[in-house]
């Protein structure tokens, strides 16, 4: 490999690293798994690099792949609890209790307030297929149909799916705010 | 005006995608019925809180920042080197094949050239060429009939050959009586050693 391409991914491993992890760390609420998909994303851009298709934005392309690995996560994640579940659904079971053990939590989230906390745990307990959305829009501040060409899916479902999001967290904070 | 169509126009307003008629409409409805303004305040505190939590803290700092950097790269290029080297020989097969000849060729030559530190002496006229040691000496008034070829030691003529002589890796002496009728020459490198080898099987196809 030419010592330019090196540099040149070197810079895109700048330009995009941050905001990946930020997207995955809101998506799965844990530093290593948030580090790993962000790797993982790079990885994927590096091999597949000659295959990228230029009618795409990169940095659409880029979010596809790393939300894609999120929400992989985030689906084998809730087969594994569902497999020992033993409680009714959702009764019990708040954003924390459902997350892989995370010793590493940055300082910044131990010193928040507990509004901050309630807020945290409503996002993370959003299902999977909200969680990229909202994270996408609030997170990386996109368009409804930037979001729709990052997850490949219609405007109208992206739509919909901010709006139930959006409920979906109303309702989980109306009573504790 | 219904409240569930309220509601769909209140998301629409918060996506910025309510057109300036319906909002004025929204907006009146609200101002009637204080469930849906209840309801549009939650909505849009839901919706600053939400933001706001998420971009305030920032999980990653500088340092680690720079670590997960490092991790990346690290992870990164072998692989692709690889593949693209891979991707190059799968694309140039001729070339590939003759690149894979040519070292293995040139090796089997170098290792030929570094194999063995021995003297050989080659040539069809022998009987009068005297070794001693390391030196193979053409002694005066002897006639070698031919080429006299040493590997790896001195040649001391002070005879006549009716040839060449080659020294590879040595030393060529000659006397004042020598008398050679071909050419003589001293071959001290690999690359000559190549050429020679080249021109030496070459010239036994052609003979």
């Amino acid at each position: 490999m030419l010592k330019g391409d090196q540099q040149a991914f070197a810079d895109i491993v700048d330009m995009y690293q941050d905001k990946l992890y930020h997207m995955a760390y809101r998506m799965l609420y844990n530093r290593q798994e948030a580090e790993d998909v962000v790797q993982d994303t790079f990885l994927r851009v590096y091999r597949n690099l000659d295959r990228y298709d230029d009618s795409m934005k990169f940095s659409t392309w880029i979010y596809r792949i790393a939300t894609n690995l999120c929400i992989d996560r985030l689906r084998r994640r809730k087969a594994t609890y569902s497999l020992d579940a033993e409680s009714s659904e959702h009764e019990g079971l708040d954003g924390y209790s459902m997350l892989p053990s995370d010793n590493r939590t940055p300082e910044s989230e131990t010193l928040l307030s507990e509004t901050q906390r309630i807020i945290h745990q409503a996002i993370a307990t959003l299902p999977a297929k909200y969680k990229s959305v909202m994270v996408l829009r609030y997170l990386q501040d996109m368009s409804l149909q930037e979001i729709s060409d990052v997850l490949d899916m219609p405007v109208t479902t992206i739509k919909t799916r901010v709006h139930r999001g959006r409920e979906f967290l109303r309702k989980r904070l109306e009573h504790k705010l | 005006m219904n409240c569930n169509v309220a509601i769909i126009w209140m998301h629409d307003y918060l996506d910025g995608e309510l057109p300036q008629q319906d909002t004025v409409e929204l907006k009146a409805h609200m101002l009637a019925c204080p469930e849906c303004r209840a309801r549009f305040e939650q909505l849009e505190r839901t919706e600053s809180l939400v933001s706001s939590s998420l971009h305030t803290h920032a999980p990653l700092e500088p340092g680690q920042s720079e670590q997960l950097r490092q991790r990346i790269m690290a992870v990164l290029p072998k692989d692709r080197k690889q593949l693209s080297w891979f991707r190059w020989v799968r694309n140039h097969p001729a070339v590939s094949v003759a690149a894979v000849f040519f070292f293995v060729m040139l090796s089997s030559f170098l290792s030929m050239w570094h194999q063995d530190g021995e003297l050989i002496v080659k040539g069809n006229d022998l009987q009068q060429v005297i070794i001693q040691g390391d030196t193979v000496i053409v002694p005066e008034g002897a006639h070698v009939n031919g080429d006299l070829t040493i590997e790896n030691g001195t040649a001391e003529v002070q005879g006549d050959v009716n040839g060449n002589v080659t020294v590879i890796d040595g030393k060529l002496q000659l006397a004042s009586t020598a008398h050679i009728a071909g050419s003589s020459r001293t071959i001290d490198r690999a690359l000559d050693w190549f050429w020679y080898k080249v021109t030496e099987t070459v010239t036994d196809m052609t003979k």
